[in-house]
C-alpha cells in the first residue's frame, strides 16, 4: 500500500484475554479496535465500515453472536469489501461450513498460534488490498473511457454535421429529444420498460443516425433547392451506408452500443406505414430506436434552417407531423410527441450547450457508477462519504438532538450516538416497526403515523413533521419529528427511506397548555369565562345533536347589597364561595361558568326529570355565607324546546331568569316560550347596575314550568 | 519457581504454549493476566443462579482462554462442562463443574506461587 496508514483491524470477541492475546501477536503494525459482543462490533461497523481493513471475529458472545454480525455484514453489504477471519474453537464441519456461506474468508481455530495469526492476517489483508486497488483502478478506468468515447461520438457527429452543413445542434438535438421521448414512452406504457442505460445507449447512438452521410457526394448533400430524382436516390443510401460501415467495424460491432447505432442509422427513415426507406419496414417491424430516432430528427429538421428552407415554429412542426405530413409515425410516438409538446423546447434550450467538464455531468456520471453493483465506490469518494460522516456526527452531537436515518430496505433506523443514549434504544435498530424497545418508547400508533406521512410524502415535498409523545427513562415527554423522506431518482420515484430529527418541545407544549387553560377560565373563581364555556357547550350540542339539554343562568339575590354593606372585598368572597359550591355539587359532565359580575351559567346533558336535577342545584347554592345569607334566582333554558342554537338558549335562560326576578327572587323558572320580556339582566362582570326586581318575597317555585308574567 | 515449574503445577503444556506464543515473555504476561480474567467469577455467579445460558458462555471463554495458554487440565475440564452446557444438560452439568472449580483453584495456586517468587 502506498500510503502510510496503519491497517485497522477489529477484534470481536468477549474475552479480553483473548483480544488482548491477539492484539498482542499481531504487535504493533495495525491499528487495533476491540468490540466485546456482535452488537458493539455491528456499531463499529456502522460507523467506520470504510476503514475497517479486516475483522477477526469470534462466534460466541453475549448480545449478538458472530454469525449475527456476519447477516449484519452481508445485509449492510459490508462484507464485500471488509474480509472477516473468523476464530473459534468451534469447529463443528456445518458451523464451519455456515461461517464461509455466509462470506468469511478464512478459519483460526483456537488455541492461536501467533505464526498462523500473522499470516492468515497478512495473507487476507494483501488479497483485500489488491482487489480494493484494482477495483479503485477499474472505476478510475471506466470513468476515463466513457468519458473519452462520449467525446468521440460528439467529434464524430459534429464531423457529419459539419459536412452536412446542419446547424451545430442538430445532434445535440436529436440526442435531448431521444430521451425526453423515451423517458415519457415509460411513463406511458409498460410495453418496452427501457432502462436507464437503455435509454443512455439510444440516444448516444442517436448521435450518429446520420453517419452514411459521409459518403454521399459534397454537391448533393448541400444542394440548394429541390434534389433530382437521381440525386434524391442516393441521398437516400445514406441510411444503409451508415449501417454498412457499422457492421463492418472490425471490433465492438457486437457492443450493445454499435448495435443500437446500426438500427438507428439504417432505419430512422422507415415509415409505420411501411413507405419509408431503405426496407420499408412496416408497424413494429421497425426497431422502437429507429422509430424515436426517425421522428426526433423529423421534428428537428423542421425546427431548424437548412441549406433548402427556413427554421418552422415549434407549434407548426408539431401540427405539420400529427397531421401525417412528414410521414406515418407510430401512434403512441404521436401520443408522445402531443404530450410533450410543452416540455420540448425547454428541454432543448437547457441542454444547447454540453461539457464534458461540466461538474454536473462527472457528477451524475459518478452517481451512475456508483449505483453500478459490480464496481464499488472509489478510495476518493470512501474519503468524501467518510468526511460527511464526521461532520454529521459532530454535528449531531453537538446539537442535543436526536437524529436520526430510516432505510426502507433493509428496514432499520440509526439514531446518533447523543440520540440513542438520550432514548434508551440501540444505535442501530433493525426491523423497528417490530421492535419491542421502539415500540415501548415511541408507540405503535405514533409509529405508523410517521411511516404513513413518510410514504404519502412525494419528492418535491419530503418534508414531515408531526408532535409525538416520547417515553424517556420512565417518563413521558412531548417532541416534534421533522423528517425527510428520501426518494430515488428513478422514474417513477421510489420512496427508499428518511433523514430526521426529533427535538424536545415539552416545556413549549404544557406552557401552551397551561396558558391555553388560563384563557378559558375566569381568574377570580377558577370557573370557566363565558367565551371559553359557549365553545364547550357548541362542541358538545354538535357532538351529541339528539340528547336533551339544560342551560341555566342564575345571579346571587341582593348581591349589590352586599357589595353596599360589606365592601367589594366582601363581594368578591361571596362569589367564589358560590363558585367552590356550585362545583362541588355539581354532576361530571356539567359546564360551569361565570358570565357576568354576579351571574352564574351551568350547563348539562339529562336523560329526564330535568326539574329535579334544577331543583336539587337550586337547593344546593341556598346557605348563608359569613353570616350573609345568600339565595339565587334562575333562568332555565332546554334545547328539547329551543333547538341547539345557542345564542336562542342563552337569551331564553337570560328571560326566564329576568322572570323569576320579577316573580319575586329565589325561585327558579323554565323557560316556557310565551316570551314577552326581552330586557337582558345578564350585567358585564365588574359591572352591577341592573334594576333590581321589587319584591324581596323568598318564594320557592316548584317544579312546574312557569312562563314569564 | 520458574514458569516451566508453574506449568508442570498446574497441569499445563509449556512447549505448546512457548511454540505458539513464542516468548516467555508473552506467556508471562497473559498468565499473570489469567488472575484478573472476570469469566470464572462469572461463571459460579451464573451457575448459581441458574442461567446456564449465561454459564455456557463464560464457560467456553474459560475453555478459549485455557486452549490458548495451553492450561491443559482446566481446558480439559471446561471444555466438558461447556459441552454439557451447550445441550442443557444439567444434571451431568453439576460434577463437571465442581471439576472445574478444583481445576482453577490449582491453576490459580500456581500462578500465585509464581508470582510470589518473580
Amino acid at each position: 500500500m502506498a500510503d502510510k496508514r496503519k491497517q485497522k483491524i477489529l477484534i470481536a470477541d468477549d474475552s479480553e484475554m483473548n483480544r488482548s492475546i491477539l492484539a498482542d501477536m499481531l504487535g504493533d503494525d495495525y491499528d487495533i479496535i476491540e468490540a466485546e459482543n456482535g452488537k458493539e462490533a455491528v456499531a463499529l461497523l456502522q460507523k467506520q465500515a470504510a476503514q475497517i481493513d479486516l475483522v477477526l471475529l469470534d462466534i460466541v458472545m453475549p448480545e449478538m453472536d458472530g454469525f449475527g454480525v456476519l447477516r449484519e455484514m452481508n445485509d449492510f453489504r459490508w462484507i464485500e469489501n471488509t474480509p472477516v477471519i473468523m476464530i473459534s474453537a468451534e469447529s463443528a464441519p456445518a458451523r464451519v461450513q455456515q461461517a464461509y456461506e455466509l462470506g468469511i474468508t478464512d478459519f483460526i481455530s483456537r488455541p492461536f498460534d501467533a505464526v498462523v495469526v500473522h499470516h492468515r492476517v497478512v495473507n487476507t489483508l494483501l488479497l483485500y488490498a489488491k482487489q480494493k486497488k484494482l477495483m479503485n483502478m477499474v472505476a478510475d478506468q471506466v470513468l476515463e473511457k466513457e468519458k473519452q468515447s462520449a467525446l468521440m461520438i460528439d467529434i464524430l457527429s459534429h464531423i457529419v454535421e459539419f459536412r452536412n452543413g446542419e446547424s451545430g445542434q442538430h445532434v445535440l438535438h436529436i440526442r435531448t429529444l431521444t430521451e425526453l421521448m423515451l423517458k415519457h414512452i415509460n411513463q406511458m406504457t409498460d410495453r418496452y420498460n427501457f432502462s436507464k442505460s437503455d435509454i443512455a445507449l439510444i440516444s448516444t447512438a442517436a448521435a450518429i443516425h446520420d453517419v452514411g452521410k459521409i459518403a454521399i457526394p459534397g454537391e448533393i448533400l448541400n444542394k440548394p433547392g429541390r434534389l433530382t430524382n437521381e440525386e434524391f436516390a442516393v441521398m437516400k443510401t445514406h441510411s444503409q451506408v451508415g449501417a454498412s460501415m457499422l457492421e463492418a467495424l472490425p471490433v465492438h460491432k457486437d457492443e450493445p452500443l454499435v448495435r443500437r447505432a446500426y438500427e438507428i442509422c439504417r432505419w430512422h427513415h422507415e415509415r409505420y406505414d411501411g413507405r419509408g426507406y431503405p426496407d420499408g419496414l412496416k408497424g413494429d417491424e421497425i426497431p422502437i430506436s429507429a422509430q424515436v430516432v426517425a421522428l426526433a430528427d423529423v421534428y428537428d429538421a423542421l425546427t431548424s434552417e437548412r441549406v433548402y428552407k427556413k427554421a418552422i415554429p415549434h407549434e407548426k412542426a408539431v401540427q405539420m407531423i400529427l397531421n401525417g405530413e412528414c410521414g406515418q409515425f407510430n401512434p403512441l410516438l404521436m401520443d408522445c410527441l402531443r404530450e410533450l409538446e410543452g416540455n420540448i423546447q425547454e428541454a432543448m434550450a437547457s441542454n444547447e450547450i454540453r461539457d464534458w467538464n461540466d461538474p454536473n455531468m462527472l457528477r451524475n456520471l459518478t452517481e451512475e457508477l456508483m449505483q453500478r453493483e459490480e464496481l464499488s465506490a472509489s478510495d476518493r469518494t470512501l474519503q468524501l462519504l467518510e468526511h460527511e460522516r464526521m461532520k454529521y456526527q459532530f454535528f449531531a452531537d453537538m446539537s442535543q438532538e436526536v437524529q436520526f436515518e430510516y432505510t426502507v430496505s433493509p428496514p432499520a433506523v440509526m439514531i446518533s450516538e447523543w440520540g440513542a443514549k438520550h432514548l434508551g434504544l440501540d444505535e442501530i435498530i433493525r426491523d423497528p416497526h417490530h421492535d419491542p424497545a421502539v415500540l415501548a418508547s415511541m408507540g405503535a400508533d405514533s409509529m405508523e403515523k410517521l411511516a404513513g406521512l413518510l410514504a404519502r410524502s412525494t419528492p418535491e415535498k419530503p418534508i414531515v413533521d408531526f408532535d409525538s409523545v416520547i417515553r424517556i427513562g420512565g417518563g413521558e415527554r412531548w417532541m416534534k419529528i421533522i423528517a425527510r423522506a428520501t426518494w430515488s431518482k428513478d422514474e417513477p420515484p421510489v420512496y427508499t427511506g428518511a433523514i430526521g430529527k426529533a427535538i424536545d418541545i415539552h416545556e413549549t407544549r404544557v406552557k401552551m397548555a397551561a396558558l391555553e387553560e388560563m384563557a378559558a377560565h375566569d381568574t377570580m373563581t377558577g370557573l370557566y369565562n363565558h367565551k371559553f364555556a359557549k365553545m364547550r357547550i357548541q362542541d358538545m350540542m354538535a357532538r351529541k345533536p339528539e340528547s336533551n339539554f339544560a342551560l341555566g343562568i342564575f345571579d346571587v339575590d341582593h348581591f349589590k347589597q352586599a357589595n353596599d354593606t360589606y365592601g367589594h372585598m366582601f363581594g368578591d368572597q361571596v362569589l367564589i364561595h358560590m363558585a367552590k359550591t356550585l362545583k362541588r355539587n355539581m354532576r361530571e359532565g356539567t359546564v360551569s361558568a361565570r358570565v357576568g359580575g354576579d351571574e352564574f351559567l351551568l350547563f348539562f346533558e339529562y336523560r329526564e326529570h330535568v326539574d329535579l336535577a334544577i331543583n336539587r342545584i337550586f337547593n344546593s347554592l341556598i346557605g348563608t355565607y359569613e353570616s350573609f345569607p345568600i339565595s339565587v334566582s334562575m333562568g332555565v333554558a332546554k334545547t328539547q324546546m329551543l333547538g341547539t342554537d345557542y345564542d336562542t338558549l342563552f337569551h331564553a335562560a337570560d328571560q326566564a331568569l329576568y322572570a323569576a326576578k320579577r316573580g319575586g327572587r329565589g325561585q327558579f323558572r323554565f323557560y316556557d316560550g310565551d316570551s314577552c320580556e326581552t330586557l337582558s339582566l345578564i350585567s358585564p362582570i365588574d359591572g352591577d347596575t341592573q334594576e333590581e326586581a321589587d319584591t324581596d318575597a323568598e318564594k320557592r317555585s316548584g317544579g312546574e314550568d312557569a312562563g314569564c308574567e | 519457581m520458574t514458569l516451566q515449574e508453574c506449568y508442570a503445577a498446574l497441569e499445563g503444556d509449556y512447549e505448546g504454549v512457548m511454540g505458539r506464543l513464542r516468548t516467555e515473555r508473552l506467556v508471562q504476561k497473559f498468565v499473570l493476566k489469567f488472575l484478573d480474567d472476570g469469566s470464572y467469577n462469572l461463571l459460579t455467579s451464573s451457575m448459581e443462579s441458574g442461567d446456564y445460558d449465561e454459564a455456557f458462555r463464560a464457560a467456553h471463554t474459560i475453555k478459549g482462554v485455557g486452549q490458548n495458554l495451553s492450561f491443559n487440565k482446566l481446558y480439559e475440564s471446561s471444555h466438558l462442562l461447556t459441552e454439557a452446557l451447550r445441550s442443557k444438560d444439567i444434571e451431568a452439568a453439576a460434577p463437571l463443574y465442581e471439576q472445574v472449580k478444583a481445576d482453577y483453584a490449582q491453576t490459580v495456586d500456581a500462578i500465585h506461587a509464581y508470582q510470589a517468587s518473580l
